[in-house]
């Protein structure tokens, strides 16, 4: 009876595993074969695919643009984590209160995770040009600035931060808020609301409640959301390239979309592969941790 | 009342006639199946021009006409121009592909298809085509050859001549546009205006329509006198005098002038929008599809723009930018001969008018841009006469297209780039642009 209960579990799960295999493990595995091989297209019909060892890894990180984007892969990642968490504890918190016309913020909350990020973009872009930027003109308006802000295009660099770094941050924490909102309002509305009476009684303040009842009890979830986040982050391809390109002289540029060019602007899908190689052991360390520390809280 | 028969004389006549039955369904179905073998069908790819819905019923009528003509059916795919470069890459990598097609980036293709993949010349096939130099403008017809070898009819030309406001010329005092680089610094400071803050509200001058530096790059420095690489595309041949010139006159528009924007070259930079806003008065090197977009979509702008030559360079010429997309052979091909003649009605005057017409593009074919379709408006005249200072702007070398990328990283990108808006020393540049394709080249030509 066991034997036929597992056999059928597994059968049940085999078309998700097959289709992971085919479109999930199968590619990445190809690709980081690729990243150990000479894969140049304009080379691959005369002198095929000779093994290289780690030759691409070195190649990759000689270029100093990867260097480069390599670094702004990490601030961004970093920014954009940190934001969308920041904002989306205060907005959870926010949604999860009772009062009326609740039920319609929540709705204009999600509403940027309706738009796919090429759409978002290609908004923000109009958002952010340099001579029909609104947001300037508001700004004008309101006498805060006399020349036009260089939403995309400022080439000006405070250390790792620049202009066009921080509007893209901007972009992608407004489109990713309501997934961190959800994910955080469906963990408060699960805290029981003992925990918080009892703290009221031993005299805690709002932010005493928040630390020591709200935050602990959050962690679980916490720790998922920032490794989804983190993932997603590294990841990141669209709003950079639809809006800045990498640009402006490789300010916003991030590994996922110096794999593109790699690939499809220079024909060089073994340069591309190391580069998503790199993303992939960030990723994969990332991930390891993060199993690690749930396996230890299933233990 | 007829009682009819039973027993095993008309059990017997059922069987005969279920087996003749089934005898005459077979029949008829291998016979279908055999004509069908016998029926020509090709597979055609191509990208929308213009408006799409009457490019793919142009397309109906024309495969129709073909059909009822020499009995071959056309089967057509259009292909969305947002994907239509790595299909094209994966049909180079022996991917899927059709018999035949509407292709383009013939060096790029074909070197990586390596004689295995992709376009195949049809060189022994020419003569199907006796009077093809007349005919055709010289610069399309670059785009068709490769190493001595004829792939295939250009049908589309990618010219551009210079766009300006002829309403903001008039309000400057301005005659005429300019018409050699000297005018075009002249003109852009008188047409440059700034608010009370020193915004620039109207920038005088843009060198070209879209955000590619590379591709920005080129008419200006063949105006200048200079090449590419040499003709075998072996040898980089950017470290010259000529280039100089170039990138300091490019150089000193942005950032002594002050007549162009320093944003030309970012992803953000809208140049449509720019010029009918008035943002922008004169684009040196414009999108051949706006004056048909603008005939098109903005009505109210008409009589506030016109199209001229491209302004002369420090030796005298007029080179524009040009670049075809032709009808082409694929290695794979089913029926070659049925592709040829399908390419071959295509390419007759008439066909190729009609094609014109119905994309908005403006066609090689010399009769096309001389018939009254052409001669309709004034910017049509000055683009059948551009044509005949097209400079191809495909090089021969599989990897041109990575050298000439809009992404930062490639050779022309970094170079355009780090010394027009980032004002880098133009000789330290050049010679580290010159070393770097070179090393591209080499690498195509798999030294």
């Amino acid at each position: 009876m066991t034997r036929q209960k597992y056999l059928f579990c597994y059968l049940m799960v085999a078309p998700a595993m097959l289709i992971t295999a085919a479109l999930g493990i199968y590619p990445m595995l190809f690709s980081l074969w690729m990243s150990f091989v000479e894969y140049d297209l304009l080379r691959i019909n005369e002198f095929g695919t000779p093994f290289v060892g780690l030759d691409n890894y070195v190649e990759v990180f000689s270029d100093p643009r990867f260097v480069q984007t390599l670094f702004n892969t990490i601030i961004f990642t970093i920014l954009a984590v940190a934001a969308t968490l920041g904002f989306g504890l205060l907005l959870s918190q926010v949604l999860n209160i009772n009062y009326r016309g609740r039920t319609a913020l929540r709705m204009l909350v999600c509403v940027p995770w309706f738009v796919p990020p090429a759409v978002a973009s290609a908004i923000w872009m109009w958002l952010l040009n340099t001579d029909r930027s609104p947001i300037n003109f508001l700004l004008q308006d309101f006498g805060l600035i006399t020349s036009n802000v260089r939403w995309l295009t400022d080439s000006a660099t405070w250390g790792p931060f620049s202009i066009p770094m921080m509007s893209i941050v901007a972009v992608r924490v407004w489109n990713g808020l309501p997934f961190a909102v959800i994910f955080l309002l469906a963990a408060l509305q699960s805290i029981p609301r003992s925990l918080y009476e009892a703290a009221e009684v031993d005299g805690a303040s709002l932010m005493q409640k928040f630390w020591y009842v709200t935050l602990p009890m959050l962690r679980p979830v916490l720790a998922i959301l920032i490794t989804l986040l983190v993932i997603g982050g590294l990841g990141s391809f669209e709003i950079n390239y639809i809006m800045t390109g990498g640009g402006p002289q490789n300010l916003t540029n991030i590994m996922a979309v110096y794999s593109y060019q790699q690939a499809f602007s220079f024909f060089r899908f073994d340069l591309a592969s190391a580069s998503s190689g790199v993303i992939f052991l960030m990723t994969g360390f990332i991930s390891i941790f993060y199993l690690r520390s749930q396996l230890k809280g299933v233990a | 009342m007829t009682k009819r028969p039973t027993g095993p004389a008309s059990s017997n006549r059922k069987v005969l006639a279920r087996h003749t039955t089934t005898l005459a369904l077979a029949t008829a179905l291998t016979t279908a199946t055999a004509l069908g073998a016998y029926a020509q069908d090709i597979s055609f790819w191509t990208q929308p021009q213009g408006d799409l819905l009457a490019y793919q019923d142009l397309f109906d009528e024309l495969t129709s006409e073909f059909r009822d003509e020499s009995g071959i059916n056309v089967s057509v795919e259009v292909i969305n121009w947002s994907v239509a470069f790595n299909t094209w890459l994966t049909v180079a990598q022996g991917g899927a592909a059709p018999d035949c097609a509407d292709m383009y980036w013939l060096h790029s293709f074909s070197g990586i298809g390596a004689g295995r993949f992709g376009p195949m010349p049809i060189t022994e096939y020419r003569d199907r085509w006796p009077t093809l130099e007349a005919d055709f403008y010289e610069g399309a017809l670059e785009d068709v050859h490769r190493n001595g070898e004829f792939y295939g009819i250009p049908w589309r030309v990618d010219i551009r001549p210079m766009m300006y406001r002829t309403d903001f010329l008039a309000e400057a005092g301005i005659d005429a546009p300019p018409d050699n680089w000297k005018e075009i610094v002249e003109q852009g400071l008188a047409l440059t205006e700034r608010d009370a803050n020193g915004n620039v509200t109207r920038w005088g001058f843009a060198p070209g329509a879209n955000n590619n530096p590379g591709q920005t790059l080129m008419p200006y420095y063949w105006q200048a006198g200079g090449l590419m690489m040499s003709e075998d595309g072996r040898t980089a041949t950017i470290d010259n005098e000529a280039m100089r010139t170039t990138l300091k006159f490019m150089q000193d528009l942005v950032q002594v002038h002050k007549i162009t924007s320093p944003e030309v070259f970012e992803k953000s930079a809208d140049p449509l929008a720019d010029f009918t806003s008035g943002s922008v008065a004169i684009i040196g090197s414009t999108n051949n599809s706006w004056p048909s977009q603008f005939d098109r979509d903005y009505a109210e702008l008409e009589g506030t723009w016109a199209l001229e030559i491209n302004p002369a360079g420090p030796t005298g010429e007029r080179d524009s930018f040009s670049g075809a997309g032709y009808w082409g052979v694929l290695y794979g091909s089913s029926d070659v001969e049925a592709c040829l003649d399908w390419i071959e009605f295509l390419s007759q005057p008439e066909h190729m008018e009609r094609i014109s017409e119905v994309s908005g593009a403006a066609s090689p074919r010399r009769s096309v841009m001389s018939s009254a379709l052409w001669t309709q408006r004034p910017w049509q005249e000055v683009m059948a006469e551009t044509l005949n200072y097209g400079h191809t702007s495909q090089h021969p070398s599989a990897v041109w297209n990575a050298i000439a990328s809009p992404e930062p990283g490639a050779v022309l990108y970094d170079l355009v780039y780090n010394t027009v808006i980032g004002g880098a020393d133009i000789d330290a540049a050049v010679t580290e642009a010159q070393a770097r394709m070179q090393a591209e080249l080499d690498r195509a030509s798999g030294n």
